[in-house]
């Protein structure tokens, strides 16, 4: 397992280093100009002594392949430079917004799975019944709403209407109810359906019939025969679940005001501050990738097969 | 069996946490607004971050604009200008104090001076940053500053919210410059900064010794809501007391504000015009009968109908009558499709076919419109215009770009017409005006065709120089009407700064003069202390 963890750990490198190449060159193409965004951001007008001027001042002068490893060398010491809106350190940002978004991504994490793994399971277990319909229709209204779309109408009703929760800001923890469930719904209702699904195909194998035919009690057979066997799916969906909750989150982040590195990266990106769109896309790239690595460990963990190499060893 | 109810613990946890009322955030006697940005380091001598509304509240200037357009004292009490237009002497208000304990005196103004002027190139946008020639205390309480030529809006200038505003000097970073920053915001104005937390509010506090003696009004705390409909929902639930200025809430969201009886709403005196700049150097619009026949083919009411709701005004000419020196007897163009196809004509530019676009010798009359691309307002009026022109037969290229590139083909005139928004008061008309100087302005690039652009250019300067009031409303006179005359602007709406808050939430809301100052001073939350 330790060899395991070792070598996804190591196929990081190279990945975080591409993602690196691309985030800089990318945002260098076309007719993006950094140092024009700087004088605009600054309120300079635009005079070609002051773009000259803001091209040293941003070392844009230099050759890309200097640019980008200065900027790399800055980046692994976790120095992104400054934002061109604020002028503050732009690490000093991010880190002030992410534990807002971590919070707000692992409340709807929590409710992602406290509610598919009880409503995935009704829907198996009461399969073609009423609780399964009113999951089928959880499911397809969860998927199809857009996350900002359910935003606002959680606000006009839980907050116009009958004056509940808080619309906007961060506070106690009415403020996340709403943000964490709009974000929550699509990942819940995939989650719910994977596992309605796999549990029903695991149901009428073969091991479950002789299961039923020892007279297990119903409860140790959904507990322990189908759930376990069921969940690899479930796990597996997590680790893109924590993609699509960072993704959703940027959008609740916005609707409901919430102050976390979302809002902060579209305001960015709006306003082209280049040194916090870097930064945002390769914090974000991390994130991923470790969700990713975590899942694989998970998996791993409850599959041995997954874990074996190619000559067979652990 | 464990698991189990664990697990319904959980979620009947969930469902009671949604069900149980929730306290909100407790203002208190605070008014509670809301902006898109915290107020940043709140340096007085700076751009952003720093928040206009924000440095209005916290400095003050040594004169300030008042209701009419008139200028007003402020932290100078009085002042006198010499004969030749190059020296202003003011005597300074006695007993005003930072908020710090330091006394507001002439030296305090020297040093404030220094710090802005050891910046000035980052303010060579402002004439009068360019036009000082030196300054001095000539005692405690008389401050006197010279020019290099006479510059009628001097006192103007002084007026704006920044970067002729004053700081302590306790707060002024030992090297003398604010270029860099300041220590903290502290100021003589009617608000202190008592609080700010990135990306969720601000709060303000009354200054207690303010020199007015006015009473201490109620705390305001500003909270940061960046969208606009996100805020507009905040207002509904009441948990921002009001909206106030320009783009806080869309036009629809405030049409339905001003038809709820609950809510009052008002709407301001012309604050700027959004405008299209025409190239007139370029072609098709080098000719000046198209660029009339642009003006004779947008259907202003309809856009102000259609578009804006009824909440802006249909603008006529580039300045609204009530600035300064602007209400020079122009007769507006009017909406007249018939009036625009002659014109075309004219120019030599016809109809192949029905319904078609017009050309000339082979070529399609067609015009580039460039406005910023995820700007809604805009991108609404540039396609309204694209189809009331195409009825004319003419065909308008939408070109929505990034910032950057729109400041770039503003830069460069790489335009046919350009969103040119004009600043509003206290900008206009002297600093618009001078900024058509500057060939990195979009007003130089769409002038540059015009055949006596230097004598423009020369009238401007002579208007901002002269000491004589009939010389310089001449002047003045004289761009507006080439520039009416020749069409080089096309004047779509006003804009108008507006607020909405809830009858029951708040009184004596009224706007300021300028676009910038929002007077919290004079609102009240019914119940709270006078």
């Amino acid at each position: 397992m330790i060899r395991f963890i070792i070598k996804r750990l190591l196929a990081l490198v190279p990945v975080l280093l591409a993602v690196s190449v691309v985030v800089f060159v990318l945002l260098r193409t076309g007719e993006n100009d950094p140092a024009m965004s700087y004088l605009r951001l600054s309120g300079i007008p635009p005079t070609d002594d002051a773009l000259a001027d803001a091209r040293i001042a941003l070392g844009l002068d230099r050759p890309v392949l200097v640019q980008y490893l200065d900027w790399l060398g800055r980046a692994v010491r976790l120095d992104f430079g400054r934002s061109y809106v604020t002028g503050a350190p732009v690490t000093d940002h991010l880190l002030h917004y992410l534990p807002n978004t971590l919070y707000l991504a692992g409340v709807s994490l929590f409710l992602t799975l406290a509610l598919s793994l009880p409503l995935g399971v009704a829907a198996a277990v009461w399969r073609g019944k009423w609780p399964d319909h009113l999951t089928r229709l959880l499911a397809a209204v969860g998927v199809s709403a857009p996350s900002f779309w359910l935003g606002f109408l959680f606000i006009l009703i839980f907050s116009v209407k009958l004056g509940w929760l808080p619309s906007v800001g961060i506070g106690g923890p009415a403020h996340v109810i709403m943000p964490a469930f709009s974000v929550a719904l699509m990942s819940m209702c995939i989650n719910m359906r994977l596992l309605r699904g796999g549990m029903v195909a695991e149901m009428s194998s073969r091991h479950i019939l002789y299961a039923r035919m020892r007279g297990l009690p119903p409860r140790v057979i959904v507990g322990k025969h189908v759930l376990r066997n069921s969940l690899i799916p479930v796990v597996t969906a997590i680790g893109m679940h924590v993609g699509e909750i960072l993704g959703g989150a940027v959008v609740a982040e916005i609707v409901f005001s919430w102050p976390g590195v979302g809002r902060y990266a579209v305001s960015a990106i709006y306003n082209r501050d280049f040194p916090v769109m870097q930064c945002f896309i390769l914090m974000m790239t991390v994130i991923f990738v470790f969700a990713n690595l975590l899942t694989d460990i998970a998996c791993a963990a409850i599959d041995p097969r997954i874990r074996l190499d190619k000559g067979g060893n652990a | 069996m464990t698991n189990r109810l664990s697990l319904c613990r959980w979620c009947l946890g969930l469902i009671f946490a949604c069900l149980v009322p929730v306290f909100r955030t407790d203002a208190g006697e605070a008014i509670v607004y809301s902006h898109f940005a915290n107020a940043g380091p709140l340096n007085p001598h700076l751009y952003s971050p720093n928040q206009m509304y924000a440095q209005e509240l916290v400095y003050e200037p040594l004169v300030r604009t008042g209701d009419a357009g008139d200028i007003e004292p402020a932290l100078a009490e009085r002042w006198s200008v010499s004969a030749d237009g190059l020296v202003y002497t003011f005597h300074l208000r006695d007993g005003v104090v930072f908020t710090d304990g330091r006394a507001f005196d002439a030296d305090a103004v020297v040093r404030n001076f220094d710090a802005i002027l050891a910046n000035r190139a980052r303010h060579a946008w402002l004439e009068l940053a360019n036009k000082i020639a030196s300054y001095r205390a000539v005692d405690d309480l008389t401050f006197e500053l010279t020019l290099t030529a006479p510059y009628y809006p001097t006192l103007n200038d002084l007026a704006l919210p920044r970067p002729f505003r004053f700081i302590s000097p306790e707060a002024i970073p030992a090297n003398g410059t604010s270029a860099r920053g300041i220590d903290a915001p502290v100021g003589t104005g009617r608000y202190i900064l008592a609080e700010s937390r990135l990306g969720i509010h601000d709060r303000f506090t009354p200054n207690p010794n303010h020199w007015s003696g006015a009473p201490a009004g109620n705390d305001i705390v500003v909270k940061i809501i960046p969208d606009p409909m996100s805020r507009a929902m905040a207002l509904e639930t009441g948990e921002i007391d009001l909206v106030f200025g320009h783009g806080q809430i869309s036009y629809d969201v405030f049409a339905a504000l001003r038809r709820n009886p609950n809510f009052e709403t008002a709407v301001s005196d012309p604050m700027g015009t959004v405008a299209l700049a025409i190239h007139t150097g370029k072609s098709p619009t080098d000719d000046r009968r198209v660029r009339q026949a642009l003006q004779h083919m947008v259907d202003k009411d309809a856009i102000v109908r259609g578009i804006l709701l009824d909440s802006q005004p249909r603008a006529d000419f580039l300045f609204a009558p009530d600035v300064p020196y602007a209400d020079v007897g122009l007769v507006p163009y009017a909406y007249d499709p018939d009036a625009a196809g002659r014109l075309l004509d004219e120019a030599g530019w016809h109809r192949r076919g029905n319904g078609g676009f017009r050309e000339r010798d082979g070529v399609r009359l067609a015009i580039d419109l460039v406005y910023i691309g995820n700007d809604a307002a805009h991108k609404a009026l540039a396609e309204t215009i694209q189809g009331q022109a195409a009825r004319a037969g003419v065909f308008i290229n939408l070109q929505g770009v990034e910032e950057d590139l729109f400041l770039r083909r503003q830069r460069d005139g790489d335009f046919g017409m350009i969103m040119s928004p004009t600043w509003g008061p206290p900008f206009e008309p002297h600093t618009v005006l001078g900024s058509m100087r500057l060939p990195a302005h979009a007003d130089f690039q769409a002038q540059s065709g015009l055949p006596d652009k230097a004598g423009i250019d020369r009238d401007i300067t002579g208007a901002l120089e002269s000491t004589d009031e009939t010389d310089r409303a001449a002047a003045i006179d004289r761009v507006l009407t080439i520039l009416h005359e020749e069409a080089v602007y096309l004047p779509i709406h006003y804009t108008c700064l507006f607020y909405a808050h809830r009858t029951s939430v708040l009184a004596g809301v009224h706007f300021a003069p300028g676009r910038t100052l929002i007077p919290f001073e004079d609102f009240r939350k019914p119940g709270s202390r006078p």
